[in-house]
């Protein structure tokens, strides 16, 4: 059974996922102003149809707004933190030109990401143990493959403090 | 029932029972509140259990010693996350950082900025060169509909001129009887056969 709609391929996980558009935490609304006919506003009309999806998907928190035949030309426009409104003119580009472009612009540069990312391998660390908030496993006992936890099953005599300390005490 | 906290290996003695003590607490257990206590159990005064003197003095002081340390360890790491977070957030390489940011938007805004100007200019000229296109285009429909009138002009006049030449050889009311007696005297005989390649028979005589 095929997918329905022009180009399904768009509500696809993995071309989702492709997309790595991320914004820095200023952008707070993207604004797309664009014409249904023309052939200056078909860059713009592409990007809508195929790259606003993606940029959705990986910054859920931006309002992105889209007009259609409101205005002669088609651009972009930005809205930040701190109230400033970056306007981006799009008439006549490619929509891949345009993605680029507001990459560069307002985009998270590699670097910001590979540290994010670390800094995200780091609190999902394995090797630490606590609560659950901040760690995956509480105890060792959880981790398979290690002794259980004695609340569940006793440990064997050998292995419990008091036999050892008696044995200790009982050798000297 | 004494209420001996589970998991905790050395005797936590409670210090404020008194002495014969008959305040110590209980667990429910398989009775409920209204049950009345068994009669085994009549006249009994519960005591707690003996305490050293000597051994709570050792213990308290090892207690105190141990206590302050755990909590000073506590406050210690509770600290080095606050001050972490601190300097991330507010601290003198954040700052630089800050700095950083707003210069680098700054010329990024600049950059845009400058597209964006490019993209008018580019505008600005091909409005011109439409508008340009277009008075041209108008031009040239203007010039267009003169030189059809003019032709259609000189059609007419040729049309007129025809006339006018074929308008000496018409039939009036004067020259009606000569015209009769000319066509009389000569007369012309239509009986022809001609084909496709313009080949005429005649063959008929009039008479």
């Amino acid at each position: 059974m095929p997918m329905k709609g022009r180009f399904p391929i768009r509500r696809t996980l993995e071309y989702l996922q492709k997309g790595d558009l991320i914004f820095k935490n200023q952008v707070k609304i993207m604004t797309v102003n664009y014409n249904t006919s023309g052939e200056l506003s078909e860059g713009a009309r592409k990007f809508v149809f195929f790259n606003i999806p993606q940029i959705q998907y990986a910054n859920p928190w931006v309002q992105l707004v889209m007009f259609k035949n409101m205005t002669p030309s088609p651009f972009l426009k930005f809205y930040l933190n701190d109230g400033e409104q970056v306007l981006v003119d799009v008439e006549g580009k490619d929509h891949q030109r345009i993605m680029q472009h507001v990459k560069k612009i307002l985009g998270k540069s590699e670097e910001v990401l590979h540290i994010e990312a670390l800094a995200k391998m780091q609190e999902s660390n394995p090797a630490n143990f606590g609560p659950k908030k901040y760690c995956l496993k509480e105890c060792i006992c959880e981790v398979e493959g290690q002794v259980p936890c004695p609340g569940t099953t006793p440990l064997p005599k050998e292995l419990t403090g008091k036999y050892r300390t008696r044995m200790a005490a009982s050798q000297e | 029932m004494f209420q001996v906290a589970g998991g905790r290996a050395l005797p936590v003695a409670r210090l404020l029972a008194p002495r014969g003590g008959a305040r110590v607490e209980s667990v429910r257990g398989r009775k409920s509140r209204s049950d009345p206590p068994a009669r085994s159990k009549e006249g009994r005064i519960k005591v707690p259990p003996p305490v050293d003197p000597v051994e709570m003095v050792v213990l308290k002081e090892r207690f105190t010693e141990y206590q302050l340390i755990m909590r000073a360890l506590r406050l210690e790491f509770k600290e080095e996350v606050l001050r972490k977070k601190y300097e991330e957030e507010t601290g003198s390489l954040a700052e630089e950082r800050a700095r950083q940011e707003a210069q680098e938007h700054q010329i990024l805004m600049a950059w845009n900025d400058a597209e964006n100007l490019r993209m008018l200019k580019l505008r600005q000229l091909r409005v011109q060169k439409e508008t340009e296109e277009a008075e041209h285009m108008k031009q040239e429909v203007i010039l267009q509909r003169e030189q059809e009138m003019q032709t259609f002009i000189q059609e007419k006049e040729q049309e007129i001129l025809q006339l006018q030449e074929e308008a000496k050889n018409f039939i009036t009311l004067e020259n009606l009887d000569e015209r009769i007696e000319a066509a009389l005297d000569n007369p012309r005989n239509y009986n022809y056969a001609i084909d496709r390649e313009g080949r005429v028979v005649r063959r008929t005589v009039l008479n």
